[in-house]
This record gives C-alpha cells, sequence and structure tokens, in this order.
C-alpha cells in the first residue's frame, strides 16, 4: 500500500477527477440496486392480477431511462479515471527524461540504455495500472462489499454473516503470501524485460560488427537464452496470479456452503425463513466481485510498487555533479588546472600532479599516448566527472561556483566521436542555438569546410541525417560537430582529437581558419597528431596520468623526449618518402 | 489503410493464434480442463438448489442424503479450482512460449535484414517492435482466446437453457448476439488505427530515448537540457492524448454499452411479458427464470467485450512484428561448398548509391592479387569507407560485380565470407562483456573456446596487450557497452585485435589507425608487415605513413578512381596524391 502513498502528488494533483469517478460508482451501485426492484414490482403486479397498462409503460421506461444514466456514470468514470491514470505514465516518462538529463557521464556507464529504457516504458505502465485499474477495483469492491455486508447484518442475521464471512480471514492470509510472492517474481519480471531490452538495444546498435564478424548464429543463440529467462520469469508471475482465482472462488463456495448449511440449520430451528435464505445467498453473490476486486487490487499494487522501486531507484539517484553553483557570469577566461589526484575508482589513478594555466587568447595543446588521460582531462575543465583532489578555476573561481550552464556556456567542445541527431544537418549545427539563421550555420560550416560537402546533398541544409537520413562518413560527421561548436562561438573551443577523421589537408584549412575566426579566444588542441599543434602557445605531453613535458614546440624539440622522438619520426618518414 | 482494417486484422490474428498451435498436446489439455472447470462450476450452484428445494423447503431434514449432497458441493467446488488453476498455467505456458518463438524469430529476422534497413529505421523503434509489442501478444493468448472460449461455452450452456423454457422469449435474447457482433466488429473498425497510433507514438518514445541517451553528453554541453525535456514531454504528452482517445472509444463502445444493451433486452422482456399477461394468465415461473438467465447470458457477453481491448492492442502489436518479419530480404544463392582460399579480390565497374540519387561509387574497376597490400586513398567523402563496406556485402552495388578467388562475393555463405574477411572499423563497437570476450565474440575455432596463447598473441600483435595488462582485472576486465573505459585508441587496437584472432584470409583496415599516436600506429604497421604475403591487405588511410609500402595505392577522387600505383610512381606523377603528400609533409615541416 506503499506505494498509493508514493503516488499521492499525483492524487492529490488529480483528485477531482479522482472524486468525480469515485461518485459516479456510487451513484451506479445505488442505481444499479433498483433496476431489480423494478423488476420485483412488475412481477408481483403481475402475479397479483394489478398490472395496468400505463404502469407497465411507467416502470419500463423508468428502466430505461435508468439504463441511460448508468451508461453515461460509466463512461464518466472510466474517462476521468483512466484518462488520470494515462496523465501519470506522461508524467513519469516525462519526470523519468528530466532526470536523465540531469545525470553525468558515469551514471551513463552504469545503466544500460535498454534497462532504462525498459523502465521508461515498461515500468510506467504497470504503475499506470495501479494509479486505474487498481484504483477502481478498490474504489468499487469496498463500495460494493460494504453496502452488501450492512443489508446481510442488517435485514437477514448477523449469525449467518458472521458464519458466512469465517473463511474470509483464511482468503486474506493467502492473499497476503500471494501479494509477496507477486511482488518477488513480478521484479525478477521487469528485470529480465530490462535485461531482453538491453540485449535487443545492444545487438541493433553492433549490427555492423555482428555482420562483419557472421556473429549471426552466436547472437541469436544468446538471444535464445535471454528470451528463454525472460519466458520463465514471466511463467514465473503468471503462475502466482493463476493462484488468485482459485483462492477466491474457494471462499465464496465455501461462504455459500457455510451460509446455505447454516442457514438451513437456522431454518430447522425456526430461526430463519426460507424467503430470508434466498436474499441471503443472493446477497452473497453479490459480494463475489468485491472479492475479485480485492484480490486484483493486491495483484496490481504489488506489481505497481515492483515497478516504482525500480523507477524510483532511478529518480533516486543524486547527479554525481551537483549543480548549487551559483556564479552566472564569468570575467575571465582564464584558466588555471592543479590536479593533485584523479581516478574513476580505487584501483588505478587516471590523472595525477597536473597543473597548468591556460590565459585568455591563447592556443593549449594536449598530446600523448593513447589512453595517457587526455579526454579525461578535458572532461574534468567541463564538470562531466570531478574529484575532491582535483581543483580547476575559471576566471579567479573555481569551477564549481558557477552554475553548470554557465560553465558548459564558455565552452565549446567537440568530442572524439560526434554523436549527430537524427534531424536535418541544418539543426544538427544548430543545436547549441536553435534560433541561428541559415548564414550564421552556413559561415560555420564554411569554418569547418563541409559547407561545398552540404551543398552537394540532395537537399542541402535540410538533408536529415542519421537513423532516418543519410549516411555520413566519419569525417564528414567530425566536421558537422565542430561547425556545431564553431557557431556558439564559445569563449574555450575544445577539439578532443576532433580531426582525427579528417584529411591533412583539409585539418590544415580547418585550423588556418578557426585561427583566423577566434583571434582573442582560447583554443585547447587535443591530438594525436602533432601536426594540429605546432603553433600552440603551450603544448603538454600526457604520458600514464601526468605532465612528462612542456612547452612550445621548439622548446619539446630542445627537450629531446617523447615529443621529439615523436616529431622526429614523422620527419623520418617524410624524409624516407623523399629519399626514395 | 482504415478503410479494409477489418479484412487485414484477420491475417495477424490467425497467424497469431498458428503460434499457439506449436503445443498441440499442452491446449488440448487446457482446453480439456476449461470444459471440465466450466462444467463444475454450472453444477455446484445446481446442488444448492436441489437442497433448498428438495430438502430445506418441505423439511424434508434426511441427514445421509444431505450429507452427500455436502460432499458432492465440495467435490465440485475443489474440481472447478483445480481445474481452473491446471488451466491457466497450461495457457500461460503457451502464452510465454509462442512469445519466444516470435521473439527469436522477429530478432533472427533483424540480424539477417540488409544494412540499409538499420541506416533508416531508428534502433528505438527496432527494439520496441521486439521487445514491447511482442509483450502486449502475450495477453492474447492468456486473456483473450482463454476467456472467450470459457465464455462461449456459457453461451451456449444459458441458450439451451432457454430454449427448454420458453423459445420465444429466448429469441428476444437472441437478438443480443447479432447487436453485440456488430458492437464489436464496429468497434475493431475505429479503434484499430488509434492503437496502431498509440502503439507508434509508444515506439518513437522508445526511439527517443534510445537517441537521448546516447547523446545525452551533447545535450548536456550545448545546454540544451530544457529544449529536449520540452521535447520529450510533448511526445509523452501525445501518447498520453492518443490512449485517451483509446480510452474514450472503449468507455463510449464496450462495458457500458454492452450493459445498457442488456438493460433494453431487459426492459423489452418485462414488457412483452407483462403486455400479454394483461390479456392472458402467464406463468410467474418463466419471467423469473429469465431474468434471472438474462444476467447470466449477459455476463459473458460483457467479460468478451471487456477483453475486446486487449485483442486489439494484442493484432495490432502482432501487425507491427508481423511487418518487421515480412521484410523483404533479397536472398542470394550462395553455394556452400565455395571457400576463400587464397584471398585474391576483384571489383568490375562498381556503381553504386545509398539513396539511387547520389553515386558514391563511380565505375571503379581494380584487382588485388592474393597475398598483397592495397591501399586507398583519397579526400573525405570519396566513398574510401563505402568499398570496405561493399566487400564486406553490406550493401549490393547497382551495377559490377565482386569476386574473391574468381567467384562471385555473392556465392559465398555467410560463413564462409565472414571467416575469410577481417575488418578493423572505424568507430568500432564494444559489447558490454569481458576484453576477452570482445576480442573473441564468443566464437570458437572446430568448436574449442580460442586458446589463450591465440588471444594473448592477438592482442600483442594489435599492440593493444600492454594496455589490458595495466586494466584491474586484465583480460577479464568487462568492458562497458560504449566502451568509456577505454579511449578511443584503445577501442581501436581492441577491434584489430578480434580481427586477427580469427587469422583471415583478407584484412581491411578502414581508417584504423585513425585515432592511435605514431608509435603505436608504428607496432601495428610491423604487425601488418609481418602479415604481408600470407593476407590480402586493403587499408583505408590518410595518413600516407601507413600506405607508403603498398604494392599499390589507388587514389580515390569523387567516386571515382583518379590515379593508381606504388607510392614512388604516384609521387612522380601531378595529380591529388603528390598534393596531398605535399601537404603532409609540409605540415610537419612547418616552422
Amino acid at each position: 500500500m506503499t506505494i498509493l502513498r508514493k503516488l499521492g502528488w499525483f492524487f492529490r494533483l488529480y483528485w477531482k477527477r479522482y472524486a468525480i469517478a469515485f461518485v459516479a460508482l456510487l451513484m451506479i451501485s445505488c442505481l444499479a440496486m433498483v433496476a431489480p426492484w423494478i423488476t420485483g414490482q412488475l412481477v408481483d403486479a403481475i402475479a397479483n392480477d394489478t398490472l395496468i397498462y400505463e404502469r407497465l409503460v411507467q416502470e419500463v421506461g423508468l428502466l430505461l431511462s435508468i439504463g441511460i444514466v448508468i451508461y453515461g456514470l460509466r463512461v464518466l468514470w472510466r474517462r476521468q479515471l483512466y484518462g488520470a491514470s494515462f496523465k501519470l505514465a506522461a508524467l513519469m516518462r516525462g519526470k523519468i527524461y528530466d532526470h536523465l538529463t540531469l545525470m553525468a557521464p558515469d551514471f551513463f556507464q552504469r545503466h544500460h540504455t535498454g534497462d532504462l529504457m525498459a523502465r521508461a516504458t515498461n515500468d510506467v505502465t504497470a504503475v499506470e495500472m495501479t494509479a486505474g485499474e487498481a484504483i477502481l477495483a478498490l474504489f468499487d469492491g469496498v463500495m460494493t462489499g460494504v453496502a452488501v455486508l450492512v443489508m446481510m447484518v442488517v435485514m437477514v442475521s448477523w449469525k449467518l454473516t458472521l458464519l458466512a464471512l469465517l473463511p474470509w480471514p483464511i482468503m486474506g492470509y493467502f492473499m497476503w503470501r500471494f501479494g509477496h510472492q507477486m511482488h518477488d517474481t513480478f521484479s525478477e519480471a521487469q528485470r529480465q524485460f530490462s535485461l531482453l531490452n538491453d540485449k535487443t538495444q545492444e545487438s541493433i546498435t553492433g549490427i555492423r560488427l555482428i555482420k562483419a564478424f557472421g556473429q549471426q548464429p552466436q547472437m541469436e543463440r544468446a538471444y535464445h537464452d535471454v528470451t528463454r529467462d525472460v519466458s520463465a520469469a514471466n511463467l514465473a508471475v503468471a503462475k502466482v496470479e493463476a493462484k488468485y482465482d482459485p483462492v477466491i472462488y474457494l471462499t465464496v463456495s465455501t461462504s455459500f456452503f457455510l451460509a446455505v448449511a447454516g442457514g438451513a440449520w437456522l431454518i430447522y430451528q425456526d430461526e430463519l425463513t426460507i424467503g430470508e435464505l434466498t436474499s441471503f445467498t443472493m446477497y452473497l453473490t453479490f459480494l463475489i466481485w468485491p472479492m475479485f476486486a480485492y484480490g486484483w487490487t493486491l495483484n496490481l499494487i504489488e506489481r505497481g510498487s515492483a515497478a516504482h522501486k525500480r523507477i524510483d531507484e532511478l529518480l533516486q539517484t543524486t547527479p554525481t555533479i551537483s549543480d548549487h553553483g551559483t556564479r552566472d557570469s564569468v570575467e575571465s577566461t582564464h584558466i588555471d588546472v592543479s590536479i593533485k589526484r584523479f581516478a574513476y575508482d580505487e584501483h588505478s589513478d587516471v590523472l595525477h600532479h597536473i597543473h597548468f594555466k591556460i590565459p585568455p587568447g591563447s592556443t593549449f595543446g594536449i598530446v600523448g599516448h593513447t589512453g595517457s588521460g587526455k579526454s579525461t582531462l578535458i572532461q574534468l575543465l567541463l564538470r562531466m566527472h570531478e574529484g575532491s583532489e582535483a581543483a580547476l578555476c575559471l576566471g579567479q573561481h573555481d569551477i564549481r561556483e558557477y552554475k553548470l550552464e554557465t560553465l558548459r556556456r564558455q565552452f565549446g567542445l567537440v568530442p572524439q566521436d560526434p554523436f549527430l541527431f537524427s534531424v536535418t544537418i541544418a539543426e544538427n549545427i544548430a543545436l547549441g542555438c536553435p534560433e541561428a539563421s541559415l548564414d550564421d550555420v552556413r559561415a560555420a560550416a564554411r569554418l569547418a569546410c563541409i559547407d561545398d560537402e552540404i551543398l552537394n546533398f540532395p537537399e542541402q541544409y535540410e538533408t536529415l541525417v542519421g537513423e532516418r537520413g543519410i549516411t555520413l562518413s566519419g569525417g564528414q560527421k567530425q566536421r558537422i560537430a565542430i561547425a556545431r561548436a564553431l557557431l556558439i562561438d564559445p569563449p574555450v573551443l575544445i577539439l578532443d582529437d576532433a580531426l582525427s577523421a579528417v584529411d591533412l589537408n583539409t585539418e590544415r584549412q580547418i585550423l588556418a581558419r578557426i585561427k583566423a575566426a577566434r583571434h582573442g579566444r582560447s583554443n585547447i588542441i587535443v591530438c594525436h597528431r602533432l601536426s594540429a599543434v605546432l603553433q600552440a602557445d603551450e603544448i603538454i605531453v600526457l604520458r600514464h596520468g601526468t605532465i612528462e613535458e612542456r612547452g612550445r614546440h621548439t622548446q619539446l624539440l630542445q627537450l629531446n623526449g617523447w615529443y621529439a622522438q615523436m616529431f622526429r619520426y614523422q620527419q623520418i618518414e617524410a624524409a624516407v618518402q623523399h629519399g626514395e | 489503410m482504415a478503410s479494409n482494417s477489418a479484412t487485414e486484422t484477420r491475417g495477424p490474428f490467425k497467424r497469431l493464434l498458428a503460434y499457439a498451435l506449436h503445443d498441440k498436446k499442452r491446449l488440448w489439455q487446457a482446453l480439456l480442463l476449461l470444459l471440465i472447470a466450466t462444467a463444475a462450476d454450472v453444477t455446484a450452484p445446481l446442488l444448492i438448489k436441489v437442497f433448498l428445494d428438495d430438502y430445506v423447503v418441505p423439511g424434508n431434514w434426511q441427514m445421509d442424503a444431505i450429507i452427500w449432497i455436502g460432499i458432492a458441493y465440495i467435490f465440485f467446488m475443489l474440481l472447478t479450482a483445480t481445474t481452473n488453476y491446471m488451466q491457466a498455467v497450461r495457457l500461460n505456458v503457451i502464452a510465454q512460449g509462442a512469445v519466444q518463438t516470435l521473439r527469436e524469430q522477429v530478432f533472427a529476422k533483424v540480424m539477417r535484414l540488409p544494412l540499409s534497413h538499420f541506416d533508416h529505421t531508428p534502433t528505438g523503434n527496432m527494439v520496441s517492435r521486439i521487445t514491447n509489442d511482442t509483450e502486449s501478444i502475450k495477453e492474447l493468448y492468456v486473456n483473450v482466446v482463454g476467456s472467450f472460449i470459457q465464455n462461449m461455452m456459457r453461451i451456449f450452456g444459458v441458450i439451451i437453457a432457454m430454449a427448454i423454457l420458453d423459445w420465444q422469449l429466448m429469441t428476444i435474447c437472441l437478438l443480443f448476439v447479432p447487436v453485440v457482433a456488430f458492437l464489436m466488429w464496429l468497434y475493431q473498425r475505429i479503434s484499430a488505427p488509434l492503437f496502431h497510433r498509440a502503439r507508434g507514438l509508444l515506439s518513437d518514445i522508445n526511439a527517443k530515448l534510445h537517441e537521448s541517451i546516447q547523446g545525452m553528453r551533447v545535450v548536456q554541453l550545448t545546454s540544451q537540457q530544457n529544449r529536449f525535456r520540452r521535447n520529450f514531454s510533448s511526445l509523452a504528452e501525445a501518447h498520453y492524448q492518443a490512449r485517451r482517445r483509446n480510452a474514450h472509444l472503449d468507455a463510449w463502445l464496450l462495458r457500458p454499452l454492452v450493459d445498457l444493451l442488456q438493460k433494453l433486452i431487459l426492459a423489452g422482456l418485462l414488457f412483452t411479458f407483462a403486455y400479454q399477461s394483461l390479456d392472458n394468465p402467464v406463468e410467474i415461473g418463466v419471467i423469473y427464470a429469465f431474468v434471472t438467465y438474462l444476467g447470466r447470458f449477459a455476463e459473458p457477453l460483457i467479460e468478451i467485450t471487456q477483453r475486446l481491448n486487449l485483442y486489439q492492442q494484442a493484432i495490432v502489436a502482432g501487425e507491427r512484428v508481423f511487418q518487421l518479419l515480412d521484410t523483404e530480404v533479397e536472398t542470394t544463392r550462395t553455394d556452400d561448398n565455395a571457400r576463400i582460399t587464397k584471398g585474391k579480390v576483384e571489383f568490375g565497374h562498381i556503381h553504386f548509391s545509398y539513396n539511387d540519387k547520389q553515386p558514391v561509387i563511380n565505375d571503379i574497376s581494380f584487382t588485388i592479387p592474393a597475398g598483397e597490400f592495397h591501399a586507398i586513398v583519397g579526400h573525405t567523402g570519396s566513398g574510401k569507407s563505402t568499398l570496405t563496406q561493399l566487400l564486406l556485402r553490406f550493401y549490393q552495388p547497382q551495377q559490377g560485380t565482386i569476386q574473391i578467388d574468381d567467384q562471385p562475393l555473392n556465392s559465398f555463405s555467410e560463413t564462409a565470407l565472414r571467416r575469410a574477411v577481417g575488418i578493423v572499423q572505424q568507430d568500432p563497437f564494444i559489447f558490454n562483456s569481458s576484453v576477452r570476450d570482445n576480442i573473441t565474440l564468443g566464437q570458437t575455432i572446430n568448436s574449442q573456446p580460442i586458446d589463450e596463447s591465440i588471444i594473448i598473441e592477438a592482442a600483442k600483435q594489435a599492440g593493444l596487450h600492454s594496455h589490458i595488462e595495466r586494466l584491474p582485472q586484465g583480460y577479464d576486465t568487462i568492458l562497458d557497452e560504449r566502451g568509456s573505459n577505454l579511449s578511443t585508441g584503445q577501442r581501436q587496437l581492441l577491434a584489430m585485435a578480434r580481427a586477427l584472432v580469427h587469422r583471415p584470409q583478407i584484412l581491411i583496415l578502414d581508417e584504423a589507425t585513425a585515432n592511435i599516436d605514431s608509435h603505436t600506429e608504428a607496432e601495428i604497421q610491423q604487425a601488418l608487415m609481418k602479415l604481408r604475403g600470407r593476407v590480402t591487405l586493403l587499408v583505408i588511410a590518410h595518413r600516407l605513413s601507413t600506405i607508403e609500402k603498398a604494392d599499390e595505392i589507388l587514389v580515390l577522387h569523387q567516386g571515382k578512381v583518379a590515379q593508381r600505383g606504388s607510392h614512388t610512381a604516384l609521387l612522380n606523377q601531378r595529380g591529388i596524391y603528390q598534393h596531398l603528400y605535399q601537404m603532409q609533409s609540409m605540415n610537419l615541416k612547418d616552422e
């Protein structure tokens, strides 16, 4: 039942809908009692030969109008109640999505895409059932149940009522047990569904690899195992669910048995008339629905709470990057980085003893081995990760003092593997400022040397890319991502190995254009190809997470370390090529 | 589509039912149990009637007879409960089996779809069809078919009982049946497009979620969270509206309306009967019985209509699943005996376009003799990667032929082709499992798991070994989905090891060295040189250093071969290669 408390915010928000549904249901239960009464009256009149035509028309007319009123009320509560529960689903999905937008990258590393999708679809549906069907069964079941019990006690016999209700506590006990089983099995089924979603999602995302390596048979075998587990988990739920009906049936039948046997005994004792016993058994039949409703409600509530727990887990995750900063303006883009130590987990240091400053308007280069921590450094600067022993300042203040949005607006990052959304090219470039005009977009695209190619596409800037559109090459994607960053015209531009899929000729052009267009603003260039940082004001060489060498290009050459070696290696290549 | 949806839905329903027929024995058991349960359920109240009418009313207290009735009642009660439970379990087993089969079939189908399909269908949509839609189909077997059969049997029973009592009055009640049938038909017709819309939107929600999760970093970095939130909540709102419309339709046409009909019939019955009684004497018992039977008759019909929306939902979901399952795949006749033994590659006059509008490859021909090292260079977008995709048979060229070992590419079976052609891709995909599994991809050699030494050797060749040794659990380290615990360069080394472990005859490197530092690249190049002569190498790169030792270099320009020849030969020609080369050496010599 805690689920109902947890959904309290929603019930309070839409209390009117629930109130209307409640009143409508109440009126239906009352009106429904009228039809049998009219029938009885008519039958009596026929039997006594007192029926006249006018009365017949009157009574039948009344019967019909009650039927129509009930119809209206039934339509009404359905619209209110189901409408509300569907609204809950939409709101919860929105909440989950909002929450996802607050999460830092480490969250998405821990949670798989398919699992997150399953929680936002499948689990939300289960909670929605609680807010709709379960509430209905609860309202309706309780109302009918109470009314019938009152009739039984007042009109017939409290002794017989008590006797007939004897099996109920036993049913209650079983229901309670099934509830627990339902909670556990349903949680497991939802978890398995998540795994299934995940496996499906992963397989489709990795289809190129699967095809290239002829992995279809292996994937199908693996998928067979997953679907088998899902089926087993769902079957376990179905088996628990299948127990509800027989138990309710047995309870009702036993009640009947006891009522009839006890009733007969009371008749034998002259404490009851045969007519009273007949009414009593009729009332008992009215109790069948409330009992099923009771079982159904418990079932749905258990399902809902299992699903809600999974959603809550998600919503309760606090962002590892908190947005408590208050500063919303930046005086200077002077960057001061001082990292004593940073690690994703206890096992291995990713970065240590890194200190550098980037004065406004300068170009800063970061080079180094594969896996030496270059991208991690950039992520720290943008507060995608943070560590207690890493102090990063922008202007005069620690980056944590800024509002996250303010901080990130200072930077335009072009990541290693650019991500394009399945919208038009223009919209992809204008991601950071959707209000930009086509001319602005084109200007950015020209800086990134992609304008000509876009104009060659069938719909030019309106061409759809990604899943619903055309296939772009790696280099084209990178340049669109560069245009995206340049359009924002950020105080600090960061190219995180963003030119790797672009050929050297184009790389040169882009760098030259950026240099000309971004006079007075800072650039950070992370790269493997030293050609991109030749003109940087300072270059740091990272190795195993720390700065091994630093200086300008010429200074680094004099140091005769990794940088010089790497540069020479590239020069030897050139020399050999010339010699041949 | 809406115009003949009624006839269309018969298709998916039959097909879905066929899945339940796979397990005929269990289905018969379930039906038999259902029959017993329904019969026993009807018998128990009869016993109470006998007890009341024959013993209690006349005051006939015959103890042993009464006890027998009691025992019989308890027996039928237990019988009903047990058979109902067993029946429900069986139906569920059938349903789960059917859903499982369906899921596996769709999955297998999706795995065989041509890549062009994936270029144009959002991943989230496909996931939604395979998981969410199949989940709804389950309801058809459990809640629709079982309940339909049970209720039909009940209706039959009541009709027979009514016929015995009074023919005419039964006919009035029977009017119910065509009216309800018409209602069901009408409902199906109106609701099918609405359900389609709702399910389509759910699938869009999935697609949106998928894309947003993949691209969340970009969204956050550009501070566009609010815009994306608004987009998503308007999608959720559209889904809500579509479902609300469904709920309204359900409310107007299903249970409440059938209930109203029941009241109409009741009124009709009473009126007819009472009207007759105005002139002639009638039997009160008959009207009493009919009123009772009418309730019993309406209840199953109401139940059936209650399930109608589940039915419709399952049918619509089924249609969506079948649509995916029925996507036509061009099957090529393959020759199971065709094997790649040498690795000679031949492209003959290939023309290709992704969208039939913009040619990507325009009349390209070349031959790579077995064991040679050929390279392709060119500006980005010149069609380099497309050539490898064609060789991998991901796409079919519109014109021209590709041959390996003098046999058409399409004659090789999937296994033969994949075993012989290895690729190191530009953007390697990492599975959520251990480094080891990511290298072997769970494959086997002669049904033995790949030997540890082979894995390590491949990792060493790719320059990956030293990186793996630094990971906390070495080769057993679990990599996450997007490979975030590896850098981009390390991911590419992994892809390299992945290709080498299978010892292919033809190895393709598709800009595989783009994100690797020069030192690591040199290591890979050494590995390549060792493979030379044994393996046919096709290398795409824009770093000319990677390919200068190639036997032949193909220079692509706008989908055509602009130049070809060895490094030295090309350097001495005026053309793109010389230009590219000069650009690179200038870069290195600047300052």
